[in-house]
C-alpha cells in the first residue's frame, strides 16, 4: 500500500458520518477543507439539525437565551445531512453502515460521532429528568416554570450548572452526591470555592457516601439516600454522566462499555475513525482508557479524525491540549489542562475570594493546568500558562 | 458576504481561525484578529464552519 497521503486520499470516496453534533459536523467541515470531493453523508438520530450544547444547562435553561439561538449554521450543502436517521448497525467486512429503516449506506471511511447519552439511575419509565440533549433541556426548563424546588443528584460539571440555573430562577435547591462536589474536574482549592458561592446563594448540598435512589415514579419525587434522609422536591434531575454510544457497534469487534478506543491518531480501526464523546484514548498517566467528553475536545479529535481518514500515517498525530468551562454562581471559569489529584494550586493574580483570579497548578515542579476565574484571557496564552513554566 | 466578529461575546477560544484560516487569525497575544472581513464566495464555506464551532456566538455571516 502507497504510503503518499495522496494516494491514500483517492481510496476513500465515499464517507459515513455517525452522530449529529459538533464532532460529526467539524470532521464533515474538515474532511471538505482538507480537499475530500467524494461523497459525505452524516446520519444523525436526533430529530434537529445540530446545535450548541453548552448553553442547555445555563442561558437556554435560565430562558435568557431562546431554543432558537442554539442551532448552528445550517449544514453545508455539499454534505448529505440527514436527522431523524439512526445507525444500529456496522458491518465492517462489507463496509456498510446499517440504518433503523433497513437501508445500507455503503462507505470507504466511516466517522463514528455517534457521541453519548446521559447516565441513569432508573429503568426509563422512572420518568426522571436528565439534561443531554435539547428536548431535555426544553423539557426542564418548562418544568422550573411550575416549580418551587429542585433535588439534583449529581455535584458535578453539569449537576452544579443546573442548580445554579435554577437558583437562578428562584428555586429551593438541594444537591445530593457521593463525592464532595466538583473536586475531580476542578481540584480541591477552586471545588471548594465554587461550592461555598453555591452555599452562599442557599443552595443545600448534602453529601451521601452510599448513594441514593429515586422515590415515585413519572414523576419522580424525590430520593432517599442510602444514610436514610428523603430529600423531595417538585423537580428531580440526574446529572450522573454520560454513557457512550456504542451499541449500535455491537458485532463489529469495536467499541466497549469505556467508548470506542482510538489510536493517537483517532483511528479506531482501517478505515474507522472517531471523535468526540464516544472516543476513549488510552491515558499517558494511566495506562487506562480514558474519555474526554469536552465540547473542545470533540472539535480537536474531529479535525484529527478527519486528517487521518485522508492521510493515514501522514496525518499529524492528535495531541489532547484539555479545555473546558464552565459557568455557575456568578464564576466564570475556563480551564486549560487537566488539574491532575495532588497537583498543588497557585493564585498568579487577583483572588478567589473577590471573585476574579488566575491561577495555576503544578505537579511534580511541572505546570499541568491554569484557569481564569471571571477574568478574560486568550486561551492561547491561558494554554501556554498551563504547560511552561 | 462579509464575517463579522462581536468583540463583545469573543472569548478568544479560536476553533474559528483553524476552521477559516483565510480569514480569521489568533495575534500573539492569542486575540482574534479578522484578516479578511469580505468573504470571497470560495471561502464562504469555510466561513460557515467557523461559524459553526464558535461555542459563544461570537460570529455571524451578512450578505
Amino acid at each position: 500500500m502507497s504510503v503518499t497521503g495522496d494516494t491514500v486520499k483517492d481510496t476513500v470516496k465515499d464517507i459515513v458520518v455517525v452522530g449529529g453534533s459538533i464532532a460529526a459536523v467539524t470532521a464533515a467541515d474538515a474532511l471538505r477543507r482538507h480537499g475530500h470531493e467524494g461523497s459525505i453523508t452524516v446520519v444523525s438520530d436526533e430529530r434537529y439539525t445540530p446545535y450548541v450544547r453548552p448553553p442547555l444547562s445555563k442561558g437556554m435553561l435560565k430562558g435568557v437565551e431562546t431554543e432558537e439561538s442554539v442551532f448552528m449554521a445550517p449544514p453545508r450543502s455539499d454534505v448529505d445531512f440527514r436527522v431523524k436517521t439512526r445507525a444500529v448497525g456496522l458491518d465492517r467486512e462489507r463496509r456498510r453502515v446499517l440504518l433503523e429503516d433497513g437501508e445500507e449506506l455503503p462507505y470507504d471511511g466511516l466517522v463514528v460521532a455517534s457521541g453519548a447519552r446521559a447516565r441513569r439511575l432508573g429503568p426509563p419509565e422512572a420518568g426522571e429528568l436528565v439534561v443531554r440533549d435539547l428536548d431535555d433541556a426544553l423539557r426542564l426548563r418548562a418544568a422550573f416554570a411550575e416549580a418551587g424546588s429542585l433535588v439534583v443528584v449529581g455535584g458535578g460539571f453539569l449537576g452544579m450548572e443546573i442548580a445554579s440555573t435554577a437558583r437562578g430562577l428562584g428555586l429551593e435547591v438541594t444537591v445530593v452526591d457521593q463525592d464532595p462536589p466538583l473536586v475531580r474536574q476542578f481540584g480541591s482549592l477552586l471545588a471548594e470555592h465554587m461550592t461555598r458561592a453555591a452555599l452562599d446563594e442557599g443552595v443545600r448540598i448534602v453529601r451521601s457516601p452510599g448513594g441514593v435512589r429515586l422515590v415515585g415514579q413519572a414523576p419522580v419525587t424525590g430520593v432517599r439516600t442510602a444514610e436514610g434522609e428523603l430529600l423531595e422536591a417538585d423537580v428531580v434531575v440526574s446529572a450522573v454522566g454520560d454513557l457512550p454510544n456504542v451499541e449500535w457497534l455491537a458485532g463489529s469487534g469495536l467499541g466497549g462499555p469505556e467508548g470506542l478506543l482510538v489510536d493517537d491518531r483517532c483511528r479506531a480501526a482501517p478505515g474507522v475513525v472517531a471523535a468526540g464523546d464516544v472516543v476513549a484514548r488510552v491515558s499517558d498517566r494511566t495506562g487506562r482508557p480514558r474519555r474526554s467528553p469536552h465540547w473542545g475536545s470533540a472539535i480537536d479529535q474531529a479535525r484529527a479524525a478527519a486528517l487521518a481518514l485522508l492521510r493515514g500515517d501522514e496525518a499529524p498525530p492528535y495531541r489532547p491540549a484539555p479545555y473546558y468551562w464552565t459557568e455557575q454562581w456568578g464564576l466564570d471559569i475556563k480551564i486549560c489542562g487537566r488539574i491532575l489529584p495532588g497537583a498543588i494550586p497557585e493564585v498568579l493574580s487577583g483572588s478567589l475570594d473577590e471573585r476574579g483570579a488566575l491561577v495555576r497548578w503544578t505537579h511534580d515542579g511541572v505546570p499541568v493546568a491554569a484557569a481564569t476565574v471571571n477574568h478574560r484571557m486568550p486561551v492561547v496564552k491561558l494554554r501556554k500558562l498551563a504547560t511552561a513554566s | 458576504m462579509r464575517i463579522i466578529v462581536d468583540e463583545t461575546r469573543c472569548e478568544g477560544y479560536g476553533f474559528c481561525a483553524e476552521a477559516a484560516p483565510h480569514l480569521l487569525e489568533l495575534d500573539d497575544e492569542g486575540e482574534l484578529t479578522v484578516l479578511s472581513e469580505q468573504v470571497a464566495p470560495d471561502e464562504a464555506a469555510n466561513a460557515e464552519a467557523a461559524v459553526r464551532v464558535c461555542p459563544v456566538a461570537a460570529l455571524r455571516l451578512q450578505s
